[in-house]
């Protein structure tokens, strides 16, 4: 098949988003039903796609990087366009790819003031071009350009079509829009922990022989590099850019302001797919090139892994914000997944791996509710809420389940990340600190009970009793046909993973026990 | 020893100094409604010239001329590229601008012209000599053109302090020649390159050698307006025509870079030990002066002028990494620059045009008043992003590929010296990008502040203008191949 | 054929056949997928067609009494021990991720045990629940909650186990908060929920450390490493034992865990049934039974606390029951005091005596519950003291709670009688610390639990009605249930009389691994007779205290001892104490955080891009502006005097500049001078 030789459907997958959002640009506002389809059209032919390369990808060598080229881009710092698969980027690469398409689905009639729908699909079709993107490229400065190309379009979308209410920042006590705080934040952070990535990115280069970007070319030098005296700060220097973007506690806070004040579909991107670019970084490049420096970290790592999960659930037990409170959870979820990357074992990776599918599925999927909630009730606020399940039955059943997959229900696609994670951790990679990362486990294996505390106490405030009079006597219209379009794909996948986790592990186990068995010899 | 004249490899600028000739002829033969004659006459003289460049690139044969203290070579060949690609630019965006006041517009283009000339001179010039004549001619006209709206109190008072300011610089830059000649009784590079290392062996002349390297590197300063020698940029160019603060902060900062460059690499080459420290220091101070200073400036141009200061510190990095490698990636610096100067001329050119083309809705400076374009003028609101966003140096706008060459020597020195250098770089990167995004804020964020409704048309040239800088900053954006490739054609200069 | 598809190719695989099963072990998973089918299409069909809810439930609850039942029979009479799983996903060598299903003298008991008790509760349900709201979602519940609980038993890898634990948690959570309408009954759903989730912490790191001890999920292989004591499971072995059964003190309500089964009286009658009798609180004593090897391994150390542990519940709940009002919370009471038997028994080591009082105590407080449904759905309310006199007005169901008691009470010869006694034995001969001195706390229980017993049915039966309106008996759908579970209570005790037919014991024996259950092989007269003795003793003092006050038409409780009835009206505070943590965590430790959150690390965020602006602010003022003022003008002569003549400018400084360039210059001269 030409289309999987020298890379054109990966080529074709980052290209496409650009062309439609181009095409776009140049139609008039006025054609908004065009300009829709358009942008449907374009993000369902890339789902199309990644599917296709999902069908065509070799199972038995998931390790090999696959349907990928390699062609000279910058020679002169022997940086080349280079791409391909694995097995732990083809989750995250369909996974994109669907959000994407639902997200657009879902955009179709909610839309945020102010509305434009045109500059809107333009932001969300750059995003996926920069997020697929992020996942096929196997060369660090391909990789950095499209992991900071992502930055722009949430930007916007946060400032433009963000949370337009006021807060005022404690301390200084002064008053900001939410939007304009929460964009110029999330930018910032991002900015600041990329620019040390690059540095690091660029020391590994220099200390590189041959000197190269490539990513496999680096993994094949990981050991002349684990040599370098400070291979631990070209480690801290990855370790800033990804844990920002994770993100890690105490890293993490540019994450409650943006997604409470981005809009809807920027939120469920941002939970869905943007975190992962954090998570992935550390899988892809910073554990398999520097695993010694790597090892030295994880006690670090775990630790704080561990405390964002207690500290991301006990903050959400103290929001009034439905959005905010999810917005903590992630903080909270994501913390399972470093816990496992953190153990540098082949159960942990997995788990972590799952682990991103499965947040991306169920956070996102409770993005999508929160929003549709505020959306009818113009008010995030959890103490005016109650009886969801009187007003809007399809919905509130929807979001019961939605949270019980987020509280990792065994049989839901939640659970095998974090029961992995903890298993993980009981019996880390060789070398690192065994008794620390058995206390890890015993607080994260606490932590699941404060996050399931907290969403069923969410449930409760939201969904269970009777509508407080505020809404008692209005009629909301229960989730629409858009809506549930947009949302039981995400309700199946959760189902699937949960019951056959194959569909994800099929894909992942191979290349991580090669790359297990590369960085630290199995 | 030979002074003959090779005319071909002179072609670029005879056929510029003709052009300035015919510039001034056509001011005075035709009638004032047809005056912008003179500016396609400028126009079509610098294509001309850049024309014998291609023939001359392609030739591949250079020259050396004056005893070697004028030399026609890739480097020198690549500057003059730059530098008419640069005034070509902002010929453009000046055309409609100098029309809508009506007078001196032959003048006008007159001084342009001879100053990018004057440019050209100094890429070639191998010499104290060319290189302080070059200089010269490249000034001498900004002090007229930074005055140009006789009218407006801050016009006349930046070219005032403009006019002082470089004076003084001229001085400090002779008397350090001066002292240079002296030490060593040269003025051509090569011969000054070994006669300074022995300068600065022998402790009885090395404190005189020492002053002589610094003031000629302060001299270069001025035109690079690099902190503490900076002081004249935010008024001159907040009070200087538009165009002409462009060329300023473009073309006027690139020919003191090549000045630097020549002279650093080539006369004091070898004496990294003195220089190196000392434009590590320029070059920290400036980027760390320059974003922080630009944090809270209103006026959009005052805050373009800091922000220039400051990239004119990252330009700096590569030197001071040069020497902290004791030269060993010497070619990799001198490209490092010439791509962040290559880059950085269409970016920032593209800037200032924006807010030509801007300030026809906004009527204003104030970064305040740009609140809402996006809904005004769509189009040029997305100008906007992609400028101020490359100047940030977001992906994959031609700005990253800049700061990356920059990081790259940075950290490619592999010592503390260049880690520091980095890491103060990428915090100021951060810095910067605060101050850039208040402008994006604003156009796209901020509501119109209700006022009236401009429907202004952008001229023509304006928008070719537009045009051709948005072009190359995607370009070189998405294929930072072309920009590397400029800068190891001109790093040549070092690998002889 | 690498492609995708080959994700989706499940891949079977046979793990143990001993003995064969034929067609219903091998196809045992239809059993445990059906009720998930049929609780998805319930909700298909959902509000158009309520009805149909119960039709599809029993219909499907009857194929898994008839296949249930059928395995048991199978495992009876060929003692078929057979294992399947499905891989659903390899992660690492060791950790193989798979579906499936045992059918050994365990599980099929088990599975006979939640076919029969769940189809006749869902029967039950149908009429009892009539015109109640979300009638079809009930029952779609209560279809994933025998679901869930199937799955549970039938695991064979550890894995499954915690699914098929948690799913019977959630569909609890659901059934208990079923008219959620009303805060206490989400807050009872929640509150069961998390204190199972407490205990599923010990859970799941005793399944993790266990998993890892022997390098494999598979129940029947940590079982092997536990018997072979290989290295990697005897250093976690202790500890992961213990872990677990913390676990199984949640599901069992042990104390002081029990809290949340109380309150679970929330939920509708027929579901406090089900979770009573078969699907959710025998879960715990079920994984204590499948991990017996492993307890039994260890001797000693864990086990003493197991059966002090259940000790202490059978004893401190039993006295809680004697104070109850609410006929349900009696039951429910009795029904964590018997728990403690089992746990008791299994602590001791006596595995036959413990699933064996599982196996009565399903039918006879099925049975109880049901009844105690049948009179609340007369009298419209749980209260005791709204009831008296019940027996006139409802005689089958007055007749069946009786029998239902008299088991409970184990009074010979019905069910309760027989499993109790055995595990009299079974503490008596236990080779743990301290079992003699359980043993006479169990024997207190014997006591105790005929007291409240006859309590409950003095004040509900006896005396005259309190309520208003008629009680008049319940419909055929819910009065043949309680005809059957009678008849099941008094029989199910007589598989296993000792001396006499040992079958059930051997039943249960039949599994993978070889097992030395020291049941007992005859009757030991002198605890029979202290057994019954007490239980009758109990049956006196309980008429005593309060048939009489039922014939006065006094409900109340006759003694009221100072120390002691506060304490047991209070619980033992220990809901007050839960609460007050909870609160703690919810409260000012929850706030600290999001404190934290807002105002140290962001305001450290803010304040460093407040110090940037801040400090461009002053560099622009003071070194740019004003400063050059301060220290230039002296120089400024240096910049060529012409300071003095641009005085005529009002702003600019140009001097100033001037001498900042100047100085620039000397500065760096003279550094680099002195240094060079």
């Amino acid at each position: 098949m030409d289309l999987w030789t020298n890379g054109a459907g990966l080529s074709l997958m980052v290209a496409l988003p650009v062309v439609g959002a181009v095409i776009l640009g140049f139609m008039p506002k006025k054609g908004e039903e065009a300009i829709k389809w358009i942008g449907l059209l374009t993000s369902l032919l890339v789902l199309g796609l990644t599917v296709a390369a999902a069908f065509v990808f070799d199972y038995d060598h998931s390790e090999v990087f696959q349907l990928g080229t390699n062609r000279p881009w910058i020679t002169a710092l022997n940086s080349s366009y280079e791409i391909g698969i694995d097995g732990i980027s083809l989750p995250m690469m369909v996974l994109s790819a669907l959000v994407t398409v639902l997200a657009i689905i879902y955009s179709w009639n909610h839309w945020e003031e102010p509305k434009n729908p045109k500059a809107f699909l333009i932001l969300i079709l750059l995003l996926e071009a920069g997020m697929i993107g992020t996942f096929v490229a196997l060369d660090l400065i391909l990789f950095f350009i499209f992991f900071e190309v992502v930055l722009l379009p949430m930007y916007f979308m946060i400032g433009i079509w963000g949370d337009k209410s006021e807060r005022t920042i404690p301390v200084f006590n002064k008053v900001v829009e939410n939007r304009l705080y929460a964009s110029l934040k999330f930018f910032v952070f991002t900015l600041f922990g990329s620019a040390f990535m690059l540095l690091g990115f660029l020391a590994l280069y220099f200390n590189s022989d041959p000197r190269t970007f490539s990513i496999p070319g680096l993994i094949d030098q990981a050991p002349a590099l684990a040599a370098l005296p400070f291979a631990g700060l070209i480690f801290a220097g990855l370790f800033l850019g990804f844990a920002v973007k994770v993100p890690m506690w105490p890293l993490h806070t540019w994450l409650p302001d943006a997604h409470t004040a981005a809009p809807t579909v920027g939120s469920v991107l941002l939970a869905a797919i943007l975190l992962k670019l954090g998570t992935y970084g550390f899988i892809r490049i910073a554990i398999p090139i520097l695993p010694e420096a790597a090892k030295d970290f994880a006690p670090l790592i775990a630790v704080l892994a561990v405390i964002g999960i207690i500290y991301g659930s006990l903050a959400c037990l103290a929001q009034t914000d439905m959005k905010r409170l999810i917005a903590f959870s992630s903080v909270g979820h994501m913390g399972f997944v470093m816990l496992g990357i953190s153990t540098l074992s082949e159960v942990g990776i997995n788990a972590a791996v799952i682990g991103m599918v499965a947040h991306g599925v169920i956070t996102g999927m409770l993005f999508f509710l929160a929003g549709s909630m505020s959306h009818r009730y113009h008010t995030r606020d959890m103490a005016r809420l109650g009886g969801n399940l009187v007003l809007m039955p399809k919905l509130g059943w929807i979001l019961s389940f939605t949270a019980m997959a987020s509280l990792g229900l065994p049989g839901l696609a939640g659970f095998w990340g974090e029961f992995m994670a903890l298993l993980s951790a009981f019996d880390p990679q060789a070398g690192l600190p065994v008794g620390l990362f058995r206390v890890a486990l015993v607080v994260g294996a606490v932590g699941t009970v404060l996050t399931a505390g907290y969403l069923l106490w969410m449930l409760q405030k939201t969904n269970l009793g009777e509508p407080s009079e505020e809404w008692a006597d209005s009629n909301f219209p229960d989730a629409d046909k858009y809506e549930l379009t947009a949302w039981i794909p995400l309700l199946i996948l959760t189902v699937v993973i949960g019951v056959y986790p194959k569909i994800v592990f099929g894909a992942s186990e191979g290349a991580v026990s090669a790359l297990i068995e590369k960085a630290f010899g199995g | 020893m030979t002074y003959s004249i090779d005319y071909a490899a002179l072609a670029p600028e005879i056929i510029l100094a003709i052009t300035v000739m015919g510039v001034l002829t056509v001011d005075v033969l035709v009638p004032r409604r047809l005056k912008y004659w003179s500016a396609v006459v400028a126009l079509g003289g610098m294509l001309l010239s850049a024309a014998a460049i291609l023939m001359l690139f392609l030739d591949g044969s250079g020259a050396s001329m004056f005893d070697g203290s004028y030399v026609v070579d890739n480097f020198s060949l690549t500057f003059k590229a730059l530098f008419l690609a640069a005034g070509y630019v902002v010929l453009l965006m000046s055309v409609g601008y100098i029309e809508s006041d009506r007078y001196y517009q032959g003048e006008y283009y007159f001084l342009l012209v001879s100053s990018i000339l004057g440019s050209l001179v100094m890429s070639s010039a191998r010499g104290f000599i060319v290189m302080f004549i070059g200089l010269e001619l490249v000034t001498a006209p900004l002090f007229m053109l930074a005055g140009w709206r006789k009218g407006d109190k801050r016009s006349n008072e930046a070219a005032l302090k403009y006019f002082l300011l470089g004076v003084l610089s001229a001085a400090i830059l002779g008397w350090g020649m001066s002292f240079v000649f002296g030490l060593t009784g040269e003025v051509r590079f090569d011969a000054v390159a070994q006669g300074m290392a022995q300068a600065i062996g022998d402790s009885a002349t090395r404190p005189a050698a020492i002053v002589a390297i610094l003031f000629v590197i302060a001299g270069f300063g001025f035109k690079i307006s690099a902190v503490p020698f900076h002081f004249w940029a935010p008024d001159t160019y907040e009070g200087a025509p538009t165009p002409v603060t462009a060329y300023l902060a473009v073309s006027s900062k690139a020919a003191g870079f090549v000045g630097l460059i020549v002279v650093v690499y080539r006369a004091f080459g070898a004496v990294g030990e003195i220089w190196g420290p000392a434009l590590w220091l320029m070059a920290a101070v400036s980027m760390t002066v320059g974003n922080l200073t630009a944090l809270n400036q209103k006026n959009i141009i005052r805050m373009l002028a800091y922000s220039s200061v400051a990239q004119g510190g990252f330009m700096l990095v590569p030197f001071a990494a040069a020497a902290a490698s004791d030269g060993a990636i010497a070619p990799a610096a001198v490209s490092a620059t010439v791509v962040y100067l290559a880059i950085y001329l269409f970016m920032n050119l593209g800037a200032f045009a924006f807010i030509l083309a801007a300030s026809k809705h906004t009527k204003s400076g104030d970064i305040e008043s740009y609140a809402g374009l996006s809904t005004r003028a769509p189009g040029l609101a997305v100008l906007g992003v992609v400028f101020f966003f490359s100047l940030a140096g977001i992906p994959p706008l031609a700005g990253w590929f800049a700061k990356f060459v920059m990081f790259s020597t940075a950290i490619g020195a592999k010592n503390t010296w260049g880690w520091t250098l980095g890491v103060i770089a990428a915090v100021n990167a951060v810095i910067a990008f605060y101050y850039y995004a208040r402008v994006v804020k604003a156009m796209w964020f901020d509501a119109a502040s209700s006022e009236v409704e401009s429907e202004a048309v952008v001229g023509g040239s304006l928008k070719l203008a537009l045009a051709l800088c948005t072009v190359a900053v995607f370009v070189l954006g998405v294929l930072p191949g072309l920009a590397s490739t400029i800068g190891d054609t001109a790093a040549q200069l070092l690998g002889g | 054929m690498n492609s995708f598809i080959k994700l989706g190719a499940l891949a079977v695989e046979e793990v143990k056949e001993l003995s064969t099963g034929g067609w219903a072990a091998e196809n045992a998973w239809i059993m445990l997928v059906l009720p998930f089918v049929s609780a998805l299409a319930i909700l298909a069909l959902g509000k158009r067609k309520k009805l149909w809810g119960s039709r599809i439930a029993i219909g499907m609850m009857s194929y898994v009494f008839l296949h249930g039942g059928w395995l048991w029979y199978l495992s009876i009479t060929q003692g078929v021990v057979y294992e399947k799983a499905v891989s659903i996903g390899d992660v690492g060598q060791n950790f193989h991720l798979e579906w499936g299903w045992v059918v050994d003298g365990l599980s099929s008991m088990m599975y006979f045990v939640v076919g029969t008790v769940a189809l006749l509760v869902f029967i039950y349900a149908s009429s009892y629940m009539k015109g109640e709201k979300r009638y079809a979602g009930f029952f779609a519940s209560l279809s994933l909650f025998a679901g869930a609980m199937l799955v549970l038993v039938a695991s064979p890898n550890i894995v499954q186990l915690i699914v098929g634990w948690e799913l019977v948690g959630v569909a609890s959570y659901l059934l208990i908060g079923h008219y959620w309408e009303n805060k206490e009954n989400s807050s009872a759903g929640m509150k069961a929920f998390l204190v199972n989730k407490v205990a599923d912490v010990g859970l799941i790191i005793g399944a993790i450390m266990v998993a890892v001890g022997a390098g494999s999920f598979r129940i029947t292989e940590i079982l092997h490493a536990a018997e072979e004591g290989t290295a990697g499971m005897t250093k976690v072995a202790v500890a992961g034992a213990g872990l677990l059964f913390i676990g199984a003190m949640g599901k069992s309500a042990q104390f002081p865990l029990h809290v949340w089964l109380p309150d679970a009286m929330a939920g509708p009658t027929p579901v406090s049934a089900l979770m009573h009798a078969a699907t959710m609180v025998t879960a715990g004593v079920y994984l204590l039974a499948r991990f017996f090897p492993l307890y039994e391994g260890l001797g000693e150390p864990v086990r003493v606390y197991i059966m002090w542990i259940g000790a202490i519940t059978l004893l401190l709940t039993g006295l809680l029951a004697l104070v109850q009002t609410d006929l349900k919370k009696v039951l429910a009471y009795s029904t964590l005091s018997q728990l403690g038997y089992m746990v008791t028994a299994m602590g001791a080591g006596a595995y036959t005596a413990g699933i064996f009082h599982l196996f009565t105590h399903a039918f006879f407080k099925a049975l109880l519950f049901l009844a105690a449904g049948s009179v609340i759905h007369a009298v419209h309310s749980n209260d005791m003291t709204d009831m008296g006199g019940i027996r006139k007005f409802m005689p089958t169901t007055y007749k069946t709670f009786l029998i239902g008691s008299i088991a409970l009470a184990g009074l010979p010869p019905l069910a309760g009688f027989f499993s109790k006694d055995e595990i009299l034995v079974g503490i008596d001969i236990a080779n743990v610390t301290g079992n003699q001195f359980v043993l006479w706390t169990a024997i207190a229980g014997a006591f105790i639990t005929p007291l409240y017993m006859t309590r409950a049915i003095a004040l509900t039966f006896f005396g005259s009605y309190k309520g208003h309106g008629e009680p008049h008996e319940a419909p055929k759908t819910m009065t043949i249930p309680l005809v059957v579970l009678a008849a099941l209570s008094v029989v199910a005790g007589w598989v296993n009389i000792p001396g006499v037919y040992t079958g059930f014991a051997t039943w249960t024996a039949q599994r993978a691994e070889e097992m030395d259950l020291h049941h007992a092989e005859s009757f030991d007269y002198a605890l029979l007779t202290a057994g019954v003795v007490a239980a009758l003793l109990g049956v006196v003092v309980g008429w005593r205290l309060w048939g009489k006050d039922a014939e006065t038409q006094e409900a109340r409780d006759t003694f009221e001892i100072p120390v002691l009835y506060p304490l047991l009206r209070n619980k033992y505070y220990l809901d007050d104490f839960y609460l007050w943590l909870v609160g703690l965590i919810k409260g000012p430790l929850a706030r600290f955080v999001d404190w934290v959150n807002s105002y140290v690390i962001d305001t450290i965020v803010n304040a460093i891009g407040a110090m940037m602006v801040g400090l461009g602010g002053i560099v622009y003022t003071v070194l740019d502006q004003k400063g050059i003022d301060l220290f230039m003008n002296g120089l400024a002569g240096l910049a060529g005097g012409s300071g003095g003549k641009l005085r005529l400018l009002q702003t600019g400084r140009v001097q100033q500049y001037a001498g900042a360039f100047v100085l620039g210059a000397v500065v760096l001269v003279i550094a680099f001078v002195a240094i060079g």
